[in-house]
């Protein structure tokens, strides 16, 4: 889907400029859109942003105050019902039903516009309405009343139905509302398998971004009733535009298992009051990031290297814009990496060791922690792992680690006896040097990596990466 | 569960509906001839259908003249046949509209009356009464002329306010309904009040009856009746669709501002003929298409011409029972079927309130 006009037979449905009211109420402005058979598109957004609105004038149902729809090239507008009914099914945000039609009946209603006035429903229709309930598994509701039905049973019903009209447009607004994961994903899986194959047309309005994520081919993002962002899914889903239209921070990656794009929001960020510490974590292979987010949310300013490019603390780190200082992915420590990290631990008013695993490539960690007590530096040890299970070092870390204890570092069982005990002694720590002036504006976006200036740097490693 | 069983059993729906028609077409013939017999008058029935043969070209030749007496005749073609094709008319036409009433608004509890036409008519009705109910028009009485005229003119009324641009919203056209039906039946107590001597035959005309009812008077509404219901007739599977919601219906191909307004001026056009015939006769528009719809489904295609048939079969046997209930007590007294209708119809509604309560979620 993009803006640029396409060869007349592939384009089947465009949405040229419209504009839509309630009354004097302005709900969508200036949105433009051209979907051709095949495409799968996702309206997203924020509550009230339009979405459903926009379903509403494409099906007719509300017609722009200004602009044009145009199927095949035709005004929307200016067609017949039925002649638009025979091309387009709409699966509505609520499907109650008051009177007791069967299914069978409610999905051969879909038949409708196929038929003459006073025809009756023929073998064909019925074959057609058949092959609609085994699709959606609902053929074996065919003569329960739909008023009797769950919610997710009659949800599927008129799923049916929007087939049993065999359209070549499917509008969908919100479907999966009523329905648990597993019929979520084969709904999906089946409207997906129509789009492509059928070359069907898709327009889905959805509030799962990770079902959007993973089914459709492209989406339109609106806010305020006009299109934020618009075009592939890798281009519409990133965390800045969540950030900016749904007003939450959210990791935004290609998932290794589907391939699509997945969403975590995170919750919105709590307000706690700034402290004056800093804290350096020392930490690798994902034992630090869980930390890194209830240290930033409880106002701590963080720090932490050394930590390979690539690792998964490093990449957190990155997202929660938290400078680190780095080294080449799958390298060993640097003297020159060690002696920078040694330059932030000394800003930090605390250091805490995470359960990381200690191998000879990240050996220099310990021994700089250890380097850091020494200088007078608080020193919390979080220690979940037995040391001896995670020493890939021949004892060598196991010494350090029962001389750190020596020297008087805190051990820890967990997270909250850290946070507990990080609480107790804030008082007693020196206040960062680095501290108060960053601690505000960690989670800002466009503060990037490099503005850090105390960010050690490898260029030739990190230079590509980070962006 | 097989395909080819539900597939044959789907199809076999069709000829057991043309079934149930033909059953309910024999039916009210039959409570036609038995309703003949009934009255103060004894009439046997070979004389009954040797009256209503003669009647009938070519089998009036072979009818015994013994049989078909003039006072006897005059008995059933003038007064007792009268009653009953009224009471066909009027049943059929309440319920039709009911049906339709209750598909558009897509609420089993609305009837006929739900637009106003019964308030309508009783100010059209109650007025010309006290003015002076003599007077009449191409043979028909005042009364009818007014009924009529009233309950189209509140019907108008209500869809006029109810309307919001080009759109007659439902929850808008009930209310109105509501509230101009509480407007007219404050000024029928008004003139009830005024009326004196009068009220007691406008208390009869609100309480709805086909005592001295003239063929004339039924030839007259017959042309509303019919072609109301024809056209109501040939939008039974919108009905369907539009009782799935306006939106739905409008997805799956139905002009639904369109063939709503057609529908509810016809329905509210049949309504009004039937009660300016009849008067408000009450229940039957409500509990007919109700009570059909339990047994049949709520199928539009084949409820709407059952219901039809239903209502006539009902008000038919509801006025055979008002002629001859009151009989043992005072052998000319003869009760509105208005009265013997609520009478059946109260305790219905309750019973129906009691076993589906679900359905009834707006």
């Amino acid at each position: 889907m993009r803006y640029e006009r396409r060869v007349p037979s592939l384009v089947l449905l465009n949405v040229d400029g419209i504009e839509c009211r309630y009354g004097s109420f302005r709900v969508l402005e200036n949105v433009s859109l051209s979907v051709k058979e095949g495409d799968f598109v996702g309206i997203l957004g924020p509550n009230g942003s339009g979405k459903t609105t926009l379903l509403k004038s494409i099906s007719r149902s509300l017609k722009p105050y200004k602009g044009t729809i145009l199927l095949n090239e035709a005004d929307i507008y200016s067609l017949k019902g039925i002649d638009v009914a025979r091309q387009m099914a709409v699966v509505p945000q609520d499907t109650t039903i008051g009177f007791s039609f069967s299914a069978l009946d409610i999905v051969l209603m879909g038949r409708n516009p196929h038929m003459t006035r006073f025809q009756m429903e023929s073998k064909k229709d019925l074959a057609i309405a058949r092959k609609a309930m085994e699709l959606t598994n609902t053929w074996h509701l065919s003569e329960r009343p739909i008023n009797e039905l769950s919610g997710g049973e009659r949800q599927r019903v008129i799923i049916a139905r929007a087939l049993a009209q065999e359209p070549k447009i499917l509008l969908l607004d919100e479907p999966m509302t009523h329905l648990d994961i597993i019929n979520q994903l084969e709904i999906m899986d089946l409207v997906k398998n129509l789009c492509v194959k059928e070359k069907l047309i898709v327009l889905a309005v959805f509030h799962d971004l990770n079902l959007a994520a993973r089914y459709c081919t492209s989406a339109v993002l609106l806010k305020n009733g006009k299109i934020f962002s618009a075009g592939s899914l890798d281009e519409v889903l990133t965390s800045e535009n969540i950030k900016s239209v749904f007003r939450v921070n959210a990791i935004v990656k290609k998932h290794l298992v589907t391939n699509s794009l997945f969403v975590l929001p995170l919750s919105p960020h709590k307000s706690s009051p700034a402290r004056k510490c800093s804290i350096h974590l020392i930490c690798g292979a994902g034992t630090g990031t869980a930390l890194m987010k209830v240290l930033l949310d409880e106002g701590y300013s963080v720090t932490a290297g050394v930590l390979n490019v690539l690792d998964t603390d490093f990449e957190t780190a990155q997202f929660l814009k938290i400078p680190v200082t780095t080294e080449a992915p799958f390298s060993p420590i640097t003297e020159k990496t060690q002696k920078a990290n040694l330059t932030m631990m000394r800003k930090a008013s605390t250091i805490v060791l995470t359960s990381v695993p200690f191998g000879h490539g990240n050996l220099q960690n310990l021994k700089a922690t250890l380097e850091a007590l020494e200088m007078g530096i608080p020193v919390f040890v979080v220690d979940e792992v037995p040391i001896e299970s995670r020493d890939f070092t021949n004892g060598t870390a196991t010494a350090l680690f029962a001389e750190l204890k020596r020297k008087g570092a805190v051990f820890v069982k967990d997270q909250n006896e850290l946070l507990s005990l990080l609480n107790v002694s804030e008082e007693k720590m020196r206040p960062s040097k680095e501290a108060t002036t960053r601690i505000f504006n960690h989670l800002k976006p466009g503060r990037s990596h490099e503005e850090s200036d105390i960010t050690a740097k490898p260029e030739k490693a990190a230079g590509g990466m980070e962006k | 569960m097989n395909h080819d069983e539900v597939e044959s059993a789907y199809f076999r729906r069709t000829s057991r509906w043309k079934l149930i028609i033909l059953l309910l077409i024999v039916a009210l013939i039959v409570t036609v001839i038995v309703s003949l017999n009934v009255g103060y008058a004894p009439i046997p029935f070979p004389n009954i259908l040797a009256i209503l043969a003669k009647q009938v070209p070519f089998l009036n030749n072979f009818v015994d003249s013994s049989l078909a007496l003039p006072r006897d005749s005059a008995i059933i073609l003038q007064i007792r046949l009268p009653r009953i094709m009224a009471g066909i008319v009027v049943g059929a036409a309440l319920s039709s509209s009911g049906v339709v009433y209750q598909g558009v608004f897509k609420n089993p509890m609305a009837d006929s009356y739900l637009l106003g036409v019964s308030s309508g008519a009783a100010v059209g009705a109650s007025l010309s009464l006290l003015l002076g109910a003599g007077f009449s028009l191409l043979g028909l009485g005042l009364v009818q002329v007014a009924a009529f005229f009233g309950a189209l003119f509140a019907m108008f009324l209500v869809y006029n306010i109810a309307r919001v641009g080009p759109k007659v919203p439902i929850t808008m056209l009930l209310l109105c309904g509501l509230a101009v039906n509480f407007f007219m039946y404050s000024i029928v107590s008004l003139l009830e009040v005024l009326a004196g001597d009068t009220l007691h035959s406008i208390v009869f005309w609100l309480i709805g009856g086909f005592s001295n009812v003239l063929w004339s008077q039924i030839w007259a509404v017959l042309p509303f009746i019919i072609v109301g219901t024809i056209t109501s007739y040939f939008y039974v599977r919108d009905l369907n669709l539009l009782a799935l919601g306006e939106e739905t219906a409008h997805n799956l191909g139905v002009n639904v501002e369109k063939v709503k307004t057609k529908l509810l001026v016809s329905a509210s056009m049949v309504a009004a003929a039937a009660v300016s015939l009849s008067g408000l006769i009450g229940f039957v528009g409500l509990m007919v298409p109700h009570i059909t719809r339990l047994v049949i489904g709520p199928d539009h295609r084949i409820l709407f011409p059952t219901s039809i048939i239903t209502g006539a079969i009902f008000l038919v046997v509801c006025d055979a029972v008002a002629r001859v209930i009151a009989t043992p007590f005072a052998s000319t007294l003869e009760l509105p079927v208005g009265i013997i209708t609520m009478l059946a119809g109260a305790p219905f509604f309750v019973i129906l309130l009691k076993k589906k309560k679900q359905s009834y979620a707006l």
